[in-house]
């Protein structure tokens, strides 16, 4: 079986394996809470539920669609079914198997960035699950350590810690593509503070600056060359 | 019983965990599946490993931050439901915002004191059903939207726009952010006036400044290993400048 043809099958499978994953997740998720309700003796209150997903769940289901188009290239098929499934895509997933195919040297779209995309979802899943696991058991003795206030800014400073050693990271790949999105950015939080309050929203309009500067440039080398 | 005490009761533990362990299986499934490709397309199993390991380090200290996630809505939620969601699918500011949204419709505050079990049973729907669009939209449609993403690029080493495309989108996803705590700085206690909060933008800078630092050691000094953790080590600084600042 030559190269393509094996991984063909491979795609297949996952595919299959993946669809299937989802489903029953899902319908483990949603049966859950009517599941629970019947052991404590009370069902959701439907109407409220249908009330609380016009004020809430219309924003996280755009969201998640623009999440969809825009992850799934960086994830690949393995990558993507299992980051869905597992949540915690933008504080650590992407940036997860961003670090992973850097580190392996592999690009977007080839059988090789599948592979290690798949793996560094895996694993990153495997171990919050550990994680979370083992502090659910500790979580009575954990609980003063954790939730001292001293160690209460750190956590709280997670995000920040995280992107700026991401910004490190993929600004001196390109630092004049950087320049542009981010006094864009900057100006506009200046301008209008609120906006902080929808930080996650805004990566849209600062990703397709930085796209639409980064396909311009492309397209000027390509006419050079 | 107090609700809290209802919510903690064995029976959530086990159709929670129960939920959790089917999930590990199928990441332990994944990894076996990738692995095995990974050998059989010929790739040196060196990087992978260092894919491995790189990914663990790296979601170690991200994981401890989401379980204080878990330990704050158990507050109001009990431990094995948010134990589920953190675990599983969700991340803190949803599952937050959701739950506070649905309490919000049904009357109450997110709190132990107003909590009802009719009110954590909807809060818990609410929660599962707001956040479950990814996994559907990949399972109707990841064939063919892969299919399409994988013929622009497989196999051909040539560097296209898919690679600088994913470089940019990450410039601008880091751009917003540090946008933004530039602007809640500068404009958070009004607009200019200076009164906002600076530690997000002084635990960004010191993360960058230690990320900095070890890709020099990694490259300049030969310490290839670094690499494996110089995110986790970098946000680890980052973090712990907060603790000295805040």
């Amino acid at each position: 079986m030559n190269r393509e043809q094996m991984y063909e099958d491979y795609l297949k499978g996952t595919h299959r394996l993946g669809r299937l994953v989802s489903v029953l997740t899902l319908i483990m998720l949603v049966g859950a809470p009517f599941l629970i309700g019947g052991i404590l003796g009370a069902m959701p209150d439907m109407g409220a539920a249908a009330r609380g997903f016009l004020a809430a769940g219309l924003v996280w289901t755009a969201s998640s669609v623009v999440e969809y188009l825009v992850y799934t290239p960086m994830l690949g098929a393995g990558g993507s079914y299992l980051a869905f499934i597992t949540g915690n895509l933008i504080n650590m997933k992407i940036p997860c198997a961003m670090n992973a195919r850097e580190l392996a040297g592999v690009k977007t779209g080839t059988a090789e960035n599948e592979v290690i995309s798949t793996l560094s979802i895996a694993v990153s899943s495997l171990v919050t699950i550990a994680v979370l696991a083992l502090g659910v058991v500790l979580m009575i003795p954990l609980q003063p350590v954790l939730q001292s206030p001293v160690l209460q800014p750190a956590f709280d400073c997670v995000v920040p810690a995280l992107f700026g050693a991401m910004a490190y990271r993929y600004y001196r790949r390109d630092v004049r593509l950087a320049l542009i999105p981010l006094a864009v950015m900057t100006v506009l939080f200046v301008l209008v503070p609120s906006l902080t309050a929808s930080t996650s929203m805004m990566i849209i309009p600062s990703g397709a600056i930085a796209i639409g500067l980064s396909y311009l440039a492309w397209r000027r080398g390509q006419k050079e060359a | 019983m107090s609700v809290l005490s209802q919510l903690n009761r064995p029976e959530l533990y086990l159709i929670c965990g129960g939920i959790i362990l089917f999930i590990a299986i199928v990441c332990v499934v994944f990894i076996v599946r990738a692995w095995r490709m990974g050998k059989r397309l010929g790739m040196d199993v060196t990087k992978m490993k260092r894919a491995v390991t790189a990914s663990a380090t790296f979601s170690v200290l991200p994981s401890v931050g989401i379980l204080l996630g878990v330990l704050a809505l158990s507050g109001s939620l009990g431990t094995p439901w948010p134990w589920l969601r953190l675990s599983v699918i969700g991340a803190l500011h949803y599952e937050t915002q959701v739950a506070d949204a649905a309490a919000e419709q049904i009357g109450i505050k997110l709190s132990a004191d107003q909590m009802t079990v009719q009110a954590f049973s909807t809060i818990a729907l609410l929660m599962s059903v707001c956040i479950m669009w990814g996994m559907i939209l990949a399972a109707i449609f990841n064939p063919r939207y892969t299919k399409k993403l994988q013929g622009k690029g497989n196999g051909s080493g040539k560097p296209g726009f898919g690679d600088r495309a994913m470089v940019a989108m990450f410039i601008g996803m880091v751009s917003a952010y540090i946008g933004s705590y530039i602007g809640g700085f500068v404009s958070g206690g009004g607009r200019f006036t200076f009164a906002g909060s600076w530690l997000p933008l002084a635990v960004a800078v010191v993360s960058a400044a230690v990320m900095a630092l070890l890709s020099w050691l990694s490259e300049k000094k030969n310490m290839k290993w670094l690499d494996n953790f110089s995110i986790a080590v970098s946000m680890l600084c980052g973090m712990a400048a907060a603790v000295l600042i805040g």
